[in-house]
């Protein structure tokens, strides 16, 4: 089943002096349960599709349905909201909410969905224990190494049970034992949770892991890589 | 957990927090304890003026206050001073003769108020004779004492026992002398008891002013439960012919004065909670431009704006009210504390003085003004509120979460 369905799509800057082309007609599919690297050099458009895909900025032109629903002309309002039900984000600087502890961030999106709160608590320290990070669960982000925190960060971003998870560099700002642990603990739950996994990196052991690469070059699909 | 976001944000920058909350408690002191020492000058001088002078009310000849002809007396006037004597809430009620007239003593001379006066009710209405400072009340001297005030027996340059003569017209319409002593000398904050008024005693007074036993002016002083006003209106049903006026009528000047003062407290609120404003609000966006990430990614994940507006709302809030408790407590108390020993201006007594003011004062403030301010602050902590949560919802989460 196709979760995201990319046709077409263009984003041109025209806050600038002269006009930048950030995506030249962008087209893919993405199906459930894949492990999707978007990768490319820099300013090659990834940050711009990772937004688009997420609902954050609309596309120039060209179309992007999201599990059949088409959010290319939808109001910010509502994205918020489609957002909030449909897409999980894992960023690269983690940005958990410093005040709140490891448990409460997770629970946080919840409380947005207005679960309630005996089951988005039993979820929240589901979701630590698979994570490996339950015994940190009243502790403050700034208590936690950064591993720790981009594991805390892609619970929060399962805790909504989204259609998909958009990881944005999550490997960017950790060590290699970090990052090795983050990748495993994903390939897992994307293996046995299917659950989709679309990120963007530079990083090569990232694309090790992924069993699909996108690669853009200058704002279009340069390969699109399926690996067994 | 948006309420508890918002708490536990306001203590992220405790130093800076603190400094807010610091200003708002010293802002709402300063407003409560400024406006009470305000008051405390309004009321004491009031209180001196009406309790000395004025009185609650006045019953007059219509006629009188035009040119304060002695012939325009107020018929039976101590027929109805005794009947309204016994009206309840009424506290005290004395008859004074008036004529104006020069007083001359062997150095000076000047232009005064005569007031022939009832000995005992005078001291029940006016309470003169606590104003003594120096000599006694209508004591010591036999023939025509009188009691002038302090400032015209430096003028005049008289001590107690000292001569003086009075010169005023009589009945007749001849000008009539008599001879009189300083029986005492009488110290007020208000002006006329100073300096323009002598007080004698009315049968030496009708000795010489050829007026029969009548009055020109009724003095009355009610019980503080009584709104005079009510009994101002049954005195002119009673009795249309004469003139019954309440203070806020006799002295104009005091009833504006009541009403600037009660106006100061809303000026001073809003000159103290304009600035306090400046400082929430500068604090606030402080703290969301410093949040920017935090935020853009709050809206990328899904919440709303409007529950971005209300966490950066009920944090200002939280921020602002914290400190207002503490504020009311500390200007309550101050309040308190000096309503009981008074603030000490006798260093300034002498200026004071000269617009009859007292050297002591004692704050006063009723429970309105601290229902006020407490409304005045959360006004003011939502008037603060609003831009930071403004420009908070503006942001773009893509600018935003890229913003370092």
């Amino acid at each position: 089943m196709s979760v995201i369905k990319v046709e077409n799509i263009t984003k041109v800057y025209t806050e600038t002096a002269v006009p930048v082309h950030a995506l030249n007609g962008v087209s893919f599919e993405i199906q459930e349960g894949e492990f999707t690297a978007i990768v490319g050099p820099s300013g090659c458009g990834k940050t711009t599709l990772l937004n688009i895909l997420g609902g954050l900025d609309h596309p120039t032109s060209g179309r992007v349905e999201i599990s059949n629903i088409d959010i290319t002309e939808m109001k910010d309002s509502d994205l918020i909201n489609f957002r909030l039900n449909n897409i999980g984000f894992v960023f690269q600087a983690y940005n958990l909410i410093p005040v709140l502890t490891t448990l409460e961030n997770v629970e946080f999106i919840m409380l947005l969905q207005k679960v309630d709160k005996k089951k988005r608590r039993k979820r929240s320290m589901d979701l630590l224990e698979q994570m490996g990070i339950a015994e940190k669960a009243n502790q403050r982000p700034s208590e936690l190494s950064g591993g720790q925190q981009q594991r805390v960060a892609v619970a929060r971003a399962l805790a909504s049970k989204p259609n998909f998870i958009l990881a944005d560099e999550p490997t960017a700002n950790l060590d290699s034992v970090s990052t090795s642990n983050l990748l495993d603990i994903m390939a897992v739950m994307n293996r046995e949770e299917k659950e989709t996994f679309i990120f963007s990196t530079h990083d090569q052991r990232v694309i090790d892991k992924a069993r699909r690469v996108i690669t853009l070059e200058d704002g279009r699909v340069k390969s699109d890589e399926i690996r067994e | 957990m948006i309420l508890k976001i918002a708490w536990k944000n306001v203590w992220r920058s405790r130093g800076r927090s603190l400094v807010v909350m610091g200003a708002i408690v010293v802002g709402i002191w300063a407003l409560l304890f400024g406006t009470g020492f305000m008051n405390g000058f309004m009321v004491g001088y009031m209180a001196d003026i009406i309790n000395h002078d004025v009185s609650n009310m006045q019953i007059h000849n219509p006629e009188f206050k035009n040119d304060y002809d002695i012939k325009f007396y107020i018929p039976d006037g101590n027929k109805k001073v005794e009947e309204v004597r016994n009206w309840p809430g009424v506290k005290g009620a004395t008859t004074r003769i008036i004529v104006n007239g020069m007083i001359a003593s062997s150095r000076n001379a000047s232009g005064v108020q005569i007031r022939g006066i009832d000995v005992q009710h005078e001291a029940i209405v006016t309470q003169l004779d606590s104003l003594i400072f120096e000599g006694a009340y209508f004591e010591g001297i036999k023939k025509n004492p009188i009691i002038i005030g302090k400032k015209l027996a430096e003028d005049l340059k008289v001590k107690i026992r000292t001569k003086i003569v009075l010169t005023f017209n009589d009945g007749n319409g001849y000008i009539t002398s008599a001879a009189f002593r300083v029986a005492g000398i009488v110290k007020s904050s208000s002006i006329k008891i100073n300096g323009q008024y002598v007080f004698v005693r009315q049968e030496d007074l009708n000795k010489v002013l050829s007026n029969g036993n009548n009055v020109h002016e009724i003095a009355i002083v009610t019980d503080s439960r009584i709104d005079e006003e009510l009994l101002v209106n049954k005195y002119n049903a009673i009795y249309p012919g004469d003139l019954a006026e309440s203070w806020r009528v006799i002295a104009p000047e005091l009833a504006f004065m009541q009403e600037m003062y009660g106006q100061m407290l809303y000026i001073l609120l809003v000159i103290i909670m304009t600035a306090l404003v400046f400082g929430i609000v500068n604090t606030m966006l402080m703290a969301v431009l410093e949040r920017m990430r935090e935020l853009g990614m709050l809206m990328a994940i899904g919440m709303s704006k409007l529950r971005v507006f209300v966490m950066v709302l009920v944090e200002t809030i939280y921020l602002s009210i914290i400190g207002a408790p503490v504020g009311l407590f500390a200007g309550w108390l101050t309040i308190r504390y000096y309503q009981n020993v008074g603030v000490d201006l006798t260093e300034y007594s002498e200026g004071l003085a000269a617009f009859g003011y007292s050297s002591i004062l004692y704050p006063y403030l009723d429970a309105d003004a601290y229902i006020v301010v407490t409304i005045g602050v959360v006004i003011t902590a939502f008037v603060g509120a609003i831009y930071p949560a403004w420009k908070a919802v503006k942001l773009n989460p893509v600018e935003a979460l890229h913003k370092i």
